[in-house]
């Protein structure tokens, strides 16, 4: 049972603010990402827990106890690191040992644990050998053994898998997950990489320039961002975003894109819940899954003009002119050949989002 | 996987062995030289042009080690045959061995110059790399306010030849009674190397990923406890390289030697000079003092040199 609670937490490195007033609650066996791009916060913040780095002003607490003024070692926590950081001139049992010599344990629990966790992570015959023959996948098995051995209250992992190669990295991730599930312990998770964020997480702490943007589970988040940084940092490919003017229609609501000469059409409601911010600075956000294509023309449907066309595989992505923006729509594959066709368009009202261009903040809009 | 090498590689290989052969003579023929002379019998010692064929002789590492006196007439017959061989070789060179009232041989001063030169090099080397090390671990793991400057002015008391401070330092250990003792050079010799470790090892402890003890700070261990249990064993590669070239600079130092020591404390270098022979100079028994001098760093050098030649990215960092 560990909780752990950021209240109003500030850290400074010189007179940069790298962490925002960050409140944050995490509860007993949650796997939290903490996610976001490089210099945000999210490993200052992390490091903040672990006891590695202190701050300025704010509280930590575990179990409901501050532990801001404790060091690293009575916090009674587990890291890994993305260099794995294991001890290069100990063998994989003596790294994982290594945390348990700390404690008064006798040698015969402490092999006996060591083992039992080896086991766990299936790297029993690696005991023997140095970390520099290892691979990089074992290398966090082994990583992730030195945290588990102890039995800590939580689990920090700094980009744990960020060094491996893709296939591995896949691997592991759903290793980690299992692993989670099996264990249960309190996690927290950072990560730059939306999808190993998207998968892992039961909830995501979204943060930007030190600032926390979003809290939310992974459908949350994609779902529903509650800003444009958010809605553009998570999701594979990237929601288009344009500037979009709505005007009022007969029986609908038109929204234009950029200085396009016509508009999409959009439920009537869409002037209501936008809740007199109709007339603004708006920003329209729609993933590409959310711009519909046909090649026949339709009720609703806009004539545009296909450009690239990115063949990933299982779908593509192709880039529709509308005015002087361009929307990224997701079709089947193979369904649009090249660049230079003319095909129908319509966005997907209840995929929409609006935002205002100002604040960034959405409005949310739900049609 | 077989190595397909063009012309060009094997060509410039085959220049680089020639260079690497030209370098390493020019590094072994003074030791060559010292080694065959210390051999070589005292009148072969400054033929020209040098002998190089010779009956190798113990006799040079006799005179050595036994204290001799000049004889006016050369040893009478029965005494000569009296002689164990090795005395029968100081009696050759118009020499004789000197004993005491029961019969004892007398050692030379080179024994007791040798063990304080192991003396004094031993401990300024231990102290100097240990101050280093933990003077460098602390620049380079903490924020110290003026880092720079203090590393500067650290440096900056190599910046001048040492030689120029021996007057004033002689009088200054001459009035605190510092003159011809262990203690005095020892701390002259940590002083002098104590620059050079802290910079050395900054570098060696700068390659140490700080993420290593924070592992083992996270994992349960006080700072103390990481330091000595992970930075110090990942930084052995680094304590030894340094070590070498304290060890060596102790090991060799001649000016101060001669000035601040003349009996008790004497190292070997300023007494080897000094037994240029109770007549003629015996070049001989200089070489052999120089040869066995040479060893110890020798072997100090080839104990480490796994540690001297192991790079420093064995580890299990991942970038």
């Amino acid at each position: 049972m560990t909780q752990i609670e950021l209240r109003g937490v500030q850290k400074f490195f010189g007179a940069v603010q790298v962490i925002k007033d960050l409140n944050l609650k995490i509860s007993d066996n949650e796997f939290i990402v903490l996610l976001g791009q490089s210099g945000c916060g999210k490993t200052t913040t992390l490091r903040a827990v672990a006891g590695l780095e202190t701050i300025d002003e704010g509280d930590i607490l575990i179990d409901g106890k501050p532990v801001q003024h404790l060091k690293a070692a009575d916090r009674d926590i587990a890291m890994v690191f993305q260099s794995f950081s294991l001890y290069p001139h100990m063998s994989v049992y003596e790294n994982i040992a290594f945390p348990l010599r700390a404690t008064r344990k006798s040698k015969a629990e402490i092999d006996q644990e060591v083992r039992s966790v080896a086991k766990t992570l299936q790297i029993s015959d690696l005991l023997a050998k140095k970390p520099s023959a290892l691979s990089g996948g074992d290398m966090q098995r082994v990583a992730i053994g030195r945290a588990l051995v102890r039995r800590p209250k939580a689990m920090l992992m700094d980009e744990p898998i960020g060094a491996l190669d893709a296939k591995l990295r896949e691997e592991m991730r759903a290793e980690i997950k299992r692993l989670h599930i099996k264990q249960g312990s309190t996690t927290i998770y950072v990560t730059h990489d939306q999808i190993e964020a998207m998968s892992l997480a039961d909830r995501i702490v979204i943060m930007h320039e030190g600032v926390l943007q979003q809290v939310g589970t992974p459908d949350e988040v994609y779902s529903h961002p509650a800003n444009l940084f958010v809605a553009q940092f998570v999701g594979s490919p990237v929601m288009n975003v344009a500037d979009a003017a709505v005007a009022e229609k007969a029986s609908s609501a038109s929204v234009t894109v950029g200085d396009a000469a016509a508009g999409f059409e959009f439920p009537s409601a869409l002037l209501s819940k936008l809740n007199g911010h109709a007339g603004g600075q708006l920003a329209l956000g729609i993933r590409p899954e959310g711009v519909l294509i046909r090649r026949d023309a339709a009720e609703g449907f806009m004539a545009v003009e296909t450009q690239i066309v990115e063949p990933l595989g299982s779908f593509d992505i192709v880039d529709l002119k509308v005015g002087s923006e361009m929307l990224r729509a997701r079709t089947k594959s193979g369904f649009i050949s090249g660049p230079g066709e003319k095909v129908f368009a319509r966005i997907d009202p209840t995929q929409a989002h609006f935002f205002d261009k100002a604040s960034g903040k959405s409005l949310e809009v739900r049609l | 996987m077989a190595a397909v090498r063009t012309s060009s590689e094997i060509g410039f290989n085959r220049i680089a062995i020639v260079a690497v052969l030209v370098v390493t003579i020019i590094f072994l023929a003074p030791i060559y030289w010292i080694a065959s002379t210390a051999f070589k019998p005292r009148n072969l010692a400054t033929t020209i042009p040098p002998t190089v064929v010779f009956q190798p002789e113990i006799s040079p590492f006799v005179k050595l080690f036994a204290k001799r006196s000049q004889m006016r007439n050369p040893a009478s017959p029965e005494e000569y045959a009296a002689a164990p061989w090795w005395e029968r070789v100081v009696f050759d060179g118009g020499e004789k061995i000197v004993r005491d009232g029961k019969g004892q041989v007398q050692w030379s001063g080179y024994p007791s110059r040798f063990l304080n030169s192991l003396i004094v090099a031993i401990t300024s080397t231990v102290l100097a790399v240990g101050m280093g090390t933990f003077t460098a671990y602390g620049f380079s793991r903490f924020k110290v306010k003026g880092e720079a400057d203090l590393l500067f002015f650290i440096l900056s008391t190599r910046m001048l030849p040492p030689v120029v401070v021996a007057i004033p330092m002689f009088l200054m250990y001459r009035a605190v009674g510092l003159n011809d003792t262990h203690v005095g050079l020892i701390i002259l010799y940590t002083a002098f190397n104590l620059s050079f470790s802290v910079w050395l090892m900054k570098g060696f402890m700068d390659e140490i990923p700080k993420e290593y003890e924070e592992a083992a700070l996270v994992d349960g261990y006080t700072r103390m406890e990481a330091f000595f249990r992970i930075v110090l064993p990942e930084a052995a590669t680094g304590i030894a390289a340094t070590a070498v070239f304290c060890f060596i600079t102790a090991w060799n130092e001649y000016a101060f030697a001669l000035i601040m020591t003349s009996r008790r404390a004497q190292t070997a270098p300023p007494f080897i000079p000094s037994q240029v022979g109770s007549g003629l100079p015996d070049w001989s028994v200089i070489a052999a003092g120089t040869f066995l001098f040479l060893l110890p760093v020798a072997i100090f050098t080839f104990l480490l040199r796994n540690h001297l030649l192991r790079g420093m990215s064995f580890g299990a960092i991942r970038k």
